[in-house]
Formats: C-alpha cells, structure tokens, sequence
C-alpha cells in the first residue's frame, strides 16, 4: 500500500504542474485573430527556410496581410483533419503522385478553385502575365488541367527533370558510351555483367512513374501517351504498349537482385548507394537524389550523371520526364483573392530568385541561364537535339474502391523483376483497372 | 534413488534453460545496443555496414533532437498528458471492473460484453469521428468559453485516452478480480462494512498486481500514443511521439539519421526506466492478502 | 429494502463514469463508422451519396483485400503461436527455476515492448539487409549460404519476416502478464509435486497451466487485438505494404483506400468488416478454450 499511495501523490505533484501548465497556455492561443492569410507549403528537400523567406518578402510588400506559414514534412497529417473540419488553408503547395494523394482527393472531389483567369493576370508587382512567364507546355497536362477541359487548377511549381542516373566516371574509366537505344542498353548491359556491375536498380517501384511516362512518349509519341492518361479502350492492348511492357521484363534480367528486396519505405536508399558503388549502372530518380545521398561515401571516381531515357530505334526521340509539384487553392478557402495574387507573386523575381537560392528551380523562360554546376547539366537535358520533356498524369476519375492505375501499373513491376507475374498477367491487370476507370471519368 | 534422478535432471535442464535464455537476450540486446550507438553516430557512418562501431562521441545529434525538435517542451507534455490519462483510466477502471466482475445484477452480462466489443474498435478508425465530436462542441460552446477547450488541451487528451483505454483495462482488472476468493467480502461484510469500504479498503489492495501491470501497459501505450495526439493537438502542445515523427519526417527528408536515432532513445528511456522500478513488484506483491500462499 | 436500494447505487456510481466516457468516445465514433461504410465519400468536403451495401459488395471482390485478409490472419496465427510458447517458457523459467540474473533477464525480455516501431523497423532492415545484412552474413559464418534469402524481397517469405519481427516485440509483453499469474500460484502446489518426484515439464503441465489458464485465455484476444494494430504500424514502416502488396494487412489496406484511393467510405466498410471479423474470431477462440476457472 505504501507504494500505491507514493504512486498516487507523484500523481497528484504532476496534476498540479498540468493545471498550472494548461492555465498558461490557453491564455496564449486564445488571443489570434482567425482572419489571418493561411498558406501551407510540403517541407520538402528545400527546406522550410526558403517558404520563411518568401513570406517575409511577401509580407513587407502587404502589410496589411498576416500570413501564418504551415511547413511540414507530413503536411497531409498535418492539414487534413482540419480540413475535413472544414478549415481550409487559402493556397497549398502539394504536389500529386504522393502516397497520401491529399491532392488527389480534392481534385476527386472538385475541392480546387478554377486558376485559369489567375495565368493572365500581370505578375505580381510586374508587367508580364504569368502564362508569358512561364515555360511552354507546363499549363497543357492533366497535371494542371486535371479534368481535361482545358481549364487550369493547379499551377506548376517547382520542376525538376526525371532520368537515368549514373555515375560519369565509371563509364569513362571504363570507355563506355551512353546508351541512347535500348538495344545499345542490353549491349552495355551484358558488357557490364563481365566485370561484375548490374545494368540496372531502382528506388522503388513507384520510381517508374516517370520512367514509365518518358518509355510511353518514346513507343507512341504524345498522342499515344494522351490516350494512356485518358484511359481509353483497349489502349494496353496496343504494340506501342506491349513493347513499354517487354522491355520493363527484359529489364529484369539486368537488375541487381537485391533491389526488390530493398525497395521499402525503410531501405531504398541502399538502392541508390549500389550506384555510388559502382554496383549498378543506371537507376530511374530525379534532381533530388543528389541532396539526398550528400553524405553517402562513393567510390573515388564518382560524378553524377543524368541521361534521357532509351528510345526504342536509333536516330528517334529520347525523353525526359519533367516532374513538378503544384500549387493551388481549395475553393473552400476564405481568402481566395489573397490566395490568387499570391500565385502570382510565387512567379515574381523576387520570389523566383528566393526559391532559386535554396535549389528550388521554377519553370520560368530563361530561369536555366541563372543555374550553375551540375543543376545546369540536369536542366539543360532538353538542349541535346532529339531529347523532348515529357510531362502529365493520368486524367481524374471517380475514384473506384479497390482500384488504383499506378499501383497496378508500377506496384506489380516488383513481381515482373521477381519473375513472379508474366508480362501477359501484368497486361490484363492494367487492362482491366484501365477499362474500370475509364468509366469513372468524369 | 529419487532424489538421485532430480538432481541429475537438474544438472541436465539448467544449461541447457541458461542456453536458451541467453541466445535470446542476445538476439534482443544486440539490436538494442545499435540504437543506442546509432544515436551517436556521424550521419555519414549510416551508409556503412550498419555492424560498424561508431567512431566517436557525437553529442550534436540529441542537441539537435533537444533543440530543432523543441523535445524539450514535449517531454513535459508527454508527462502530463500521461499521468492525467492514468489517474483518469484508474478512477474510471477500477470500480467499473470490481463491480462488473463481483456483482451479478440485471444487465451486467450486457454490459460486460458491450464493453469487450470495445476491444476491437482501433484508435486508428476512430479519430476522425472524435475530433468532428470534439469540434462540434468547441463550435456550440466557443460563446461560453472561447477559444480552444476541447481541442489543444492536454486534459481533454488525457480523458480521450483514459477512454479508450477502458475495454482493455476493465477486461483485464475483470479477469484479475474473478479469480480472487469471496472469503474477504464476506468477511468484510460481517464486520460491517459497506461496499465502498468493502471495495476501497479490501479488494483494491488486494488487486495490486494487476493494478500494476494495467499502469505499465498503459503508460507504453499513452506514452507512445501519436494518432490521437497528432490529430487532437493541432497547436503548440505537442507530445513526445507527435515531436518525434515530425522529427523524423523532416530528418529523413534531409537523411540526417544521427538525430533520429537520439529522439528515439529519448521516448524510449523513461519506459525503459518504469519498467525497470515496478517489475520487482510484479512478482513481489503477490501475496498481500490471507488465503494465498 | 434499504441493502438492495444501496446496492444498486453503489453498483451505478461505480459504473456511471467508465460508461459514459465509453459511450462517448467509443460507441459514437464507432457508430459513425458504420453509418459512413453505407456512404461514397471522398474524405474531405464535397458531397456523401448514400449508396446503401455497394462498399460491401465491391469489398467482396477486391482481390487486393482478399489478400490482406489472408496475410492478417496467417499473421494472428504464427504471432500468437510461437509467441505463446516462448513467452510461457521464459516466464515459468524466471519464476520456478532459480536462474542467476532472473531481474536482467525480465528486464531485458521486455526491452521490445518499449521501443518505438519504427525503430523495430530499423534494426529488422538491418537484420534483414540481402548483402550486408545480420542473418544472411551470420548464416555465411555458418557455412549455410543455402539458407540464405532475400527477406523481404521475396513475396512468399516477406510476410514471415514480419511475422518474426512481431514476435521479436510481443513476447516481452505476454512474458510480464505470465510472470504474474505464474508467480501467484502458492508454493505449497510444486513443494507437494516436487515430493512425489515428478517432471520439470509434467510440473508445467499438470500445475502451472490449468492454473494461469484464464490469463492465457484473456490474453488469446490480446494476441488478436495488438497483431492485428501492430502489424499495420510495421508493415507500414518495413515494407510499404510491398513487394506489390504481398505483405499488406487489414489496416494498411485500408488506409491505403481511405486516403490513398479517396474513397474514405470504402476504407470505412473495411473497418467494420474487420470489426465484425475480429469480434467473432476472438468469440469463437473464446468459446473453444472455455474451461471451469480454477482457484487456489
């Protein structure tokens, strides 16, 4: 009993430091006023500095506007239940193809704000429109347009090119020629094998998105890929399919055998380390990996290296998948005419160069002139003849329980490269998620 | 003869039982111990074979968790929110499962299975509906109170958990309770007593095992509670597992494991720590009352 | 009159508290649950259509959610098996024989139980590691190289991985709640058993397990209950769910179709399914292992 009742006045010690506790802190948080400029932004690999600096900068040209800045890594835990609650932030910066599609979800939901009209609008403090600042082509996919009407509700933010990575040095100790056909791939590949280096690994399966995408603009050019994205009839069925499918299996006898078995939440960066150790050749990623493994030890003749994907036959296209992350205003927001102008003001100078100084790279005209080192190698991927950007996603659908097109589409290559699934089994399963989504488009 | 044979079995068993114990400690304390040195460890030593001993002492990383991730602040918080939540769970508990396990009365075995049924809702199905409930009633009475009652409080938090933390609790207290003898009720009621003294002074004492091993479990799972806490705590009061996932997130964006590693031993330690004061008690205080042993 | 009048007061006092805050908390968001699987809804604003059973009847022919159903309930069985086993050894073991270093052994068997699971999922991807890993360098030492796999990249083993992973965490857990019951048993019952000479193992048996069996019975839900929440933790953070999907579990599923997939009713309809799936197999388990409660 004595032990019991020790228990028992800890308890109540800690009861009266809670009450005390409590007391302050509801003193604090009751006193913020609820008309304040609500922006929430993904704490990417950029960091959270850069959207405080731009805030501040955007801040000392309104001053009658208090802004409060959400920046999390897990945004989406973060900023859905209050949203369910029904309070909504004025702009979000999350891009789509994330595992949690929170964006997803709003577009399912016709939550997004039409921004067409925002894209004509003169920047923010300067005389060009935002649709003459931006890049060509950014405001034409699904990505953006998402219900294929041609109305715009996501703006694109930060880019960044998709491709083969690879390590420079090794190819050039080696007298290694970049492969721009698959045939030269498997070529390399079985080179490669010689001397003991795999052709090929991934991150994880979901890595593909961007493979994939570039691999379908290459079989059958922009119009093929459109009706991918539009999920139209039999369109899997097509040999410009067939032939992405084929290559993906062929792929597979040239994969290093332990990525499978590390292509989790926990483990893909050992993945990514086979290339600094000259393990493995060529992996799917984008700009990023770079910041990501900074401290990862590699071999002494290692260089980053970014190339196009294969084409299928010599002398035709190559592409580079553009992967971009949007901004966009749920049409619940309170403030949307704040929200607007701030969309603008994210393509000013200003802000541009803010976003530039933390490695945030805007599709803005002429913004690659500014970038240097091997940013400007990832970036200028698009000046070799034949290499075009490739860009979009799939159209919006109703959703359908139980039916996701990217993970029947990227989930089950991990079977393909365990030799578990056939080619045959992989196409009827994305045939017949594509036929049940394709009635569910709106 | 007989004694003969047992002590030869003894001989026979006992290494082969200190065998068995030992290779499994091992298997628990090898990885332990690799926490605890990964918490110290330079971020770039991560990309070697994980069986590498760190080179060096490398403080930074729990500065870094205490510091960047406010630890510090959420530590307190954690504490709060978890002794409130026990002193809650217990008061509400302890009478409702010597009552349900003790008494038979008209609708007790309705009861007692209603409350079962409770052990298969998962916290993880029903946050969404508790914070709507919780915002609906922040909305009705914002006029009367103002500001952040039910949502952001720590006490409100703690009687969420202690809440659905009862099935589990009054099941166990329950089953504890149904194997004690009626002798001592019995007997305290010839002398007199009533059924609040009878429950207070008697069978309490008497279920301090089980009291025990309910604050234990308990305690783990408040401390390391987030899905509540996450969505019920939108402000400044974050708690410890909440501090830690978003520590997580942000260095794992940045692939800065050091720090990620020195959060983890800091939720960890105080478990670590109460486990190791009551589990004398687990097996000591067993014979508290009369009848046993 | 009066003593059954204070009786039930007494009886409503004390339960008056703990039925309120169940009702409350528990049985209204729970009820909401229910209500939301009979609606399409995408989880955020928007509109609710009431579409009566679909959720259910398109739950019937996810293959996706067939397998989730498998692969929890191969988990439920393997985990509370082989965790049965070695947490009533260790705890008989600590109690009856007099092992030097007992306190260190109870403290360390329970280590797992504290940590966080993502910190369980780190040091299994250590463990599990194809090249560099511990199990596969340590069966090399061995010389059983044979034996060697890919853990968690082969679909037909990963969910064993993480089969072994909950064992690894639980068995400190069921370990504490034996050491107790164990330890209550009076002495006199072995003093008299060990007169007659009999069986270390024949002692276990015919003393020691009728003895704890309705902590073993309660704890038979707890098994339930806790692999069936942990395993959605672990899967989430060791596997992702993956190699396409072959590890995905009731609750990961379901987040995966309530969020991933925007159908929140969908994913609500699974939360009532497993509801009812996990209530009647607990019931059943209950019902078979049914016996006289024994007291001493």
């Amino acid at each position: 009993m004595i032990k019991a009742s020790v228990l028992f006045s800890m308890s109540t010690v800690l009861l009266a430091v809670g009450l005390v506790a409590c007391g302050n802190d509801e003193a604090t948080t009751g006193s913020e006023e609820s008309t304040t400029f609500h922006v929430a932004a993904l704490e990417s690999g950029y960091g959270s500095e850069m959207w405080e600096d731009v805030i501040e900068a955007y801040g000392a040209a309104n001053e009658d506007v208090t802004v409060k800045l959400t920046t999390e890594s897990n945004l989406e835990e973060v900023i859905r239940p209050s949203m369910q609650a029904g309070d909504y932030p004025d702009v979000v910066l999350l891009a789509m193809n994330r595992e949690e599609a929170l964006t997803e979800t709003l577009v399912r939901e016709n939550g997004l704000e039409n921004i067409t009209e925002v894209l004509n609008r003169n920047v923010y403090g300067e005389e060009q429109s935002v649709e003459d600042k931006l890049i060509d082509g950014f405001t034409e996919t699904f990505a953006t347009n998402p219900y294929a009407d041609g109305e715009t509700y996501l703006a694109p933010m930060f880019y960044s090119p998709t491709g083969l990575f690879y390590n420079v040095g090794l190819l050039e100790e080696k007298g290694w020629d970049v492969p721009e056909t698959w045939d030269e791939m498997w070529e390399l590949g079985d080179k490669a094998q010689e001397e003991g280096i795999w052709l090929f690994t991934y991150a994880t399966a979901s890595y593909f998105d961007t493979l994939l995408g570039s691999m379908l603009y290459a079989s059958g050019g922009t119009d093929f890929y459109n009706s991918v994205m539009m999920y139209e009839e039999g369109v899997w069925e097509k040999t410009e399919a067939k032939q992405v499918l084929e290559t993906i299996q062929q792929l597979a006898d040239y994969t290093h055998p332990d990525t499978v078995a590390n292509a989790n939440p926990n483990d893909f960066r050992r993945n990514q380390q086979l290339i600094l150790n000259n393990e493995a050749l060529f992996m799917p990623n984008g700009t990023w990996v770079e910041g990501e493994m900074e401290d990862a030890p590699r071999e002494d003749n290692f260089e980053w290296g970014m190339m196009p994907v294969p084409s299928f036959g010599e002398g035709e296209d190559r592409y580079a998948f553009s992967f971009f992350e949007q901004i966009w205003v749920p049409s619940a927001a309170e403030n949307k005419d704040t929200a607007k102008e701030f969309i603008t003001y994210m393509y000013s100078e200003e802000a541009a160069s803010i976003f530039l100084d933390h490695g945030a790279v805007q599709p803005i005209e002429g913004i690659t002139d500014e970038l240097e080192g091997a940013r400007q190698v990832y970036y200028g991927v698009y000046d070799d003849e034949n290499v075009l950007p490739a860009m979009g996603t799939f159209v919006s659908t109703e959703p359908v329980p139980g039916v996701s097109m990217s993970e029947t589409l990227y989930g089950s290559i991990d079977s393909i490269m365990n030799d578990t699934m056939t080619v045959e089994q992989w196409q009827n399963k994305i045939q017949e998620a594509n036929d049940q989504l394709k009635q569910a488009v709106e | 003869m007989k004694k003969i044979n047992e002590i030869i079995t003894r001989i026979g068993t006992k290494p082969f039982i200190y065998l068995a114990l030992i290779s499994l400690a091992i298997v628990i304390i090898i990885p332990v111990t690799w926490i605890f040195l990964a918490s110290i460890k330079k971020n770039q030593e991560f990309y070697g074979s994980p069986w590498e001993l760190p080179n060096g002492f490398h403080i930074e990383n729990y500065l870094e968790a205490f510091i960047e991730a406010n630890m510090g602040q959420y530590f307190l918080n954690s504490i709060i929110v978890t002794s409130f939540a026990l002193l809650f769970l217990l008061a509400m508990a302890l009478p409702a499962a010597y009552v349900l396990s003790r008494f038979t009365f008209r609708g007790s075995k309705l009861i007692k299975s209603f409350i079962k049924a409770g052990l298969f809702v998962n916290v993880s199905f029903i946050v969404v509906p508790i914070f709507l409930l919780l915002l609906g009633w922040e909305a009705a009475l914002s006029g009367i109170l103002g500001g952040d009652f039910f949502l952001n409080n720590r006490v409100i938090l703690a009687l969420i958990y202690a809440s659905t933390a009862l099935p589990f609790t009054i099941y166990l207290l329950s089953s504890y309770f149904e194997t004690l003898p009626s002798d001592f009720e019995e007997a305290a009621k010839i002398d007199g007593a009533g059924y609040f003294k009878t429950m207070l002074l008697v069978m309490l004492p008497m279920a301090r095992p089980s009291i025990i091993i309910v604050v234990l479990f308990n305690f783990l799972l408040f401390w390391n509670e987030f899905i509540l806490a996450l969505t019920l705590m939108p402000g400044e009061n974050k708690t410890l597992p909440v501090g830690l996932i978003n520590l997580m997130a942000a260095e794992r964006s940045a692939a800065n494991f050091g720090p990620l590693y020195a959060g983890m031993v800091v939720v960890m330690l105080p478990t670590l720590i109460l486990f190791i004061i009551v589990q004398k008690r687990l097996t000591q205080a067993m014979t508290v009352g009369g009848v046993k042993g | 009159m009066t003593d059954t009048k204070s009786r039930n007061l007494f009886i409503l006092l004390c339960l008056a508290p703990a039925l309120i805050m169940f009702v409350l908390f528990m049985v209204i968001p729970t009820a909401e649950i229910f209500r939301m699987s009979l609606y399409q809804w995408g989880g955020l604003s928007g509109s609710q259509h009431f579409i009566g059973l679909d959720n259910f009847r398109s739950l019937w022919n996810d293959m996706n959610f067939i397998r989730s159903v498998q692969n929890s309930i191969l988990l439920i069985v393997v985990v509370a098996l082989i965790t049965i086993v070695f947490a009533l050894f260790i705890a008989s073991v600590l109690v009856r024989e007099d092992t030097r270093g007992s306190t260190f052994f109870r403290i360390v068997f329970y280590i797992p139980n504290i940590l966080s699971i993502v910190v369980i999922a780190g040091i299994f991807s250590a463990i599990y590691s194809p090249s560099t890993g511990l199990l596969n360098s340590f069966l090399d030492l061995l010389q059983l190289e044979g034996l060697q796999r890919r853990w968690l990249g082969n679909e037909t083993i990963v969910i064993y991985s993480v089969a072994a992973a909950l064992i690894w965490q639980a068995t400190g857990y069921y370990m504490v709640m034996y050491l107790s019951s164990i330890a209550s048993i009076p002495s006199s019952y072995y003093e008299a058993a060990s007169l007659e000479g009999i069986s270390r193992f024949k002692e276990f048996t015919s003393i020691t397990l009728p003895l704890i069996w309705s902590t073993i019975r309660t704890t038979l839900t707890f098994y339930i209950i806790s692999t069936v929440n942990l395993s959605f933790l672990l899967v989430t953070a060791m596997t992702g769910g993956g190699p396409n999907r072959s590890s995905e579990v009731f609750l990961s599923y379901m987040y995966n179709q309530a969020y991933g997939n925007s159908s929140y009713g969908y994913g609500m309809a699974i939360a009532v399914v497993v509801f009812i799936f996990l209530f009647s197999i607990s019931a059943i388990v209950s019902s078979i292992t049914k016996r006289d409660v024994l007291e001493y």
